[in-house]
């Protein structure tokens, strides 16, 4: 090979084996972010970095890698077991090894190391003993399990191909050198074929015969050495299986990212909703706070505009008693004679002074109208009186005109007595005295005058009990009285 | 525009925090190199120590979180106060995606 080649085929390795260490670290950094360790994974993955490291350093020491050694073909995961056929006998006896070794890792042992131990054979064999192998009923060697504690003859050989993950390939037991390098083709395990049974069984079924004729092709490319890009073309195809695992790791380290961001992100938003839930708690408090105020002041306006408007109605109603009061004291002062009890009108009972002094307060629209309806009542209540009065003066001027005539009449009655008792004076002369005619006529007018007196009270009180009584029955009244004194007289 | 940005991001910030991004990725990377070498050294072994790995792996979830944060304060145009400001918001307890 050349050195250009073998430089680039190192500087290619030196690139896998970084990649490959981190994406085992990548996988343990997952394990440790999802608290899951995997010590099966974790020694797979050391096993790949291992794999790659072994070959680097054995290119640094100017040897080819060894092609399909064990490390190589049989990784640790198993897979490639099927197809890069597992180290069963019959390659052995069908493949001319010669005596270098150096194919032996092709015929399933994985090192040199085994060469030795079983005595591969390295040493010439003969062509009938060769023979007498193949023409064995295809002595598959057991697969060795995970824990195998007693394992078959044949197990030297599969051990470091056996995809043992929990331990890695260079901590493989060693078996003992004094065993019989013959024993492991001789006595197969018919019991448990093996992998590349499983995979091609009408090949490992066939005898000797058949898998000779399925060889031919390999066996001149097993006698020759593969060149380097092929076997580095190969270990890219392994190491791109490998890639794929680490790239799997790397992704459920991405879940795993994802998941403590997920985390994160769901207390912090928890968080967020705790504060928002204080907040509107604290909201909805000052609400209702503000609310509580709010129905205080409306409560104390209430309370106020009440209070204003009761206000307001004393002073209308001490108004109108004062109107009154003052309407009371005018119609006494029209009609002198009435009785001074009504003037003295006191206030309407209750008054405070400090109701008076809200009296001042303007009154609403509503007072003011019952105000201006109340002034109304109390003209026409004064309209009414002053009618009365009028009503009374004229009643009064007729009374004193019938007082007159009466007076008049009384005169005349008089006059007329003084000319009857001429006419009849020589009756009464001859039987009274002039003394006692006098006391008689003094009598008489006396009588008259007390009944005048009498009349005119009586109507002065009637005037007093009824002040709005109509001029009609004023007037009849006035008949009356006018015709008493006729019928007294 | 960043939801927390109260100053404008200076040329001068953003490159810093580029170059602070690239050595992190770099730091990153040589770290989980290192980590997956013990791995091998302890795979060699045959024991795992989980809390060695678990320390070297808290090294590199420190880089990712710091990574983060930059990659935050680059996307927000976030000064390097108000970065700092964030992260020690996100040094408070309860919001340590590591834990």
């Amino acid at each position: 090979m050349r050195k250009g080649a073998l430089k680039k085929k190192q500087r290619q390795l030196e690139e896998l084996h970084l990649d490959r260490r981190e994406a085992l670290g990548e996988l343990v950094l997952g394990m440790f972010v999802q608290g899951n360790w995997d010590d099966s994974l974790m020694a797979r993955g050391a096993a790949e970095v291992s794999e790659v490291e072994a070959e680097l350093k054995t290119l640094a020491a100017g040897e080819t890698p060894e092609q399909d050694s064990a490390e190589h073909d049989f990784p640790v995961t198993g897979e490639y077991t099927a197809e890069h056929g597992l180290p069963t006998g019959e390659h052995t006896a069908e493949h001319d090894l010669p005596a270098t070794g150096e194919y032996t890792a092709e015929h399933g042992l994985p090192t040199g190391e085994h060469t030795a131990e079983h005595q591969l054979p390295a040493a010439p064999s003969t062509k009938a003993e060769r023979d007498a192998k193949t023409s064995l009923p295809t002595p598959v060697p057991a697969p060795r399990p995970p824990s195998a504690t007693a394992p078959t003859p044949s197990a030297p050989a599969t051990l470091k191909s056996s995809p043992d993950p929990a331990k890695p390939a260079a901590k493989a037991p060693v078996k003992d050198p004094s065993e019989k390098p013959a024993a492991p083709a001789a006595k197969p395990s018919p019991a448990t074929p093996s992998p590349a049974a499983a995979a091609d069984p009408a090949k490992a079924a066939s005898p000797a015969p058949a898998a000779t004729a399925a060889t031919p092709a390999a066996a001149p490319e097993a006698g020759k050495e593969k060149s380097p890009l092929d076997a580095l073309s190969e270990r890219l195809e392994a190491s791109e299986s490998q890639a794929k695992t680490a790239a799997e790791a790397a992704k459920a380290s991405a879940k795993a990212d994802a998941k403590t961001e997920m985390t994160a992100i769901t207390r912090e938003v928890e968080a967020d909703q705790k504060k928002l839930d204080t907040t509107l708690a604290s909201a909805a408090a000052a609400i209702k706070t503000a609310e509580e105020k709010a129905a205080r002041a409306e409560a104390k306006l209430a309370r106020e505009s009440a209070s204003s408007r009761e206000a307001a109605a004393v002073w209308v109603r001490n108004q109108a008693a004062e109107i009154e009061a003052d309407a009371a004291l005018a119609a006494e002062i029209a009609t002198p004679g009435a009785g001074t009890a009504e003037a003295a009108v006191p206030p309407s009972p209750g008054t405070t002074p400090a109701e008076k002094a809200t009296a001042t307060v303007e009154p609403d629209v509503a007072a003011v109208a019952k105000i201006a309806s109340l002034e109304a009542d109390l003209a026409a209540e004064k309209a009414s009186k002053a009618e009365a009065l009028n009503a009374a003066e004229a009643r009064l001027k007729q009374i004193e005109a019938t007082a007159k005539l009466a007076e008049e009449r009384i005169a005349a009655a008089e006059a007329a007595a003084a000319t009857k008792p001429a006419e009849a004076a020589p009756v009464a002369a001859a039987t009274m005295t002039p003394a006692e005619s006098d006391k008689v006529e003094a009598e008489a007018r006396e009588a008259a005058v007390n009944w005048l007196r009498g009349q005119i009270a009586a109507l002065r009180h009637e005037i007093e009990s009824a002040p709005a009584a109509t001029p009609a029955e004023s007037g009849a009244a006035e008949t009356a009285t006018a015709e008493s004194p006729k019928e007294g007289s | 525009m960043g939801l927390f940005s109260r100053n404008k991001q200076s040329g001068r910030e953003r490159r810093a925090m580029k170059d602070h991004l690239d050595e992190l990725d770099e730091l990153r990377r040589t770290s989980l190199s290192e980590l997956g070498q013990i791995t091998v050294e302890m795979a060699s072994d045959g024991t795992f120590d989980r809390q060695h790995l678990s320390a070297k792996a808290t090294e590199v979830v420190g880089i990712d979180r710091e990574a983060d944060l930059i990659a935050r304060g680059l996307e927000d145009g976030l000064t390097l106060e108000e970065l700092e400001d964030l992260a020690r918001h996100e040094d408070e307890p309860g919001t340590d995606p590591g834990q």
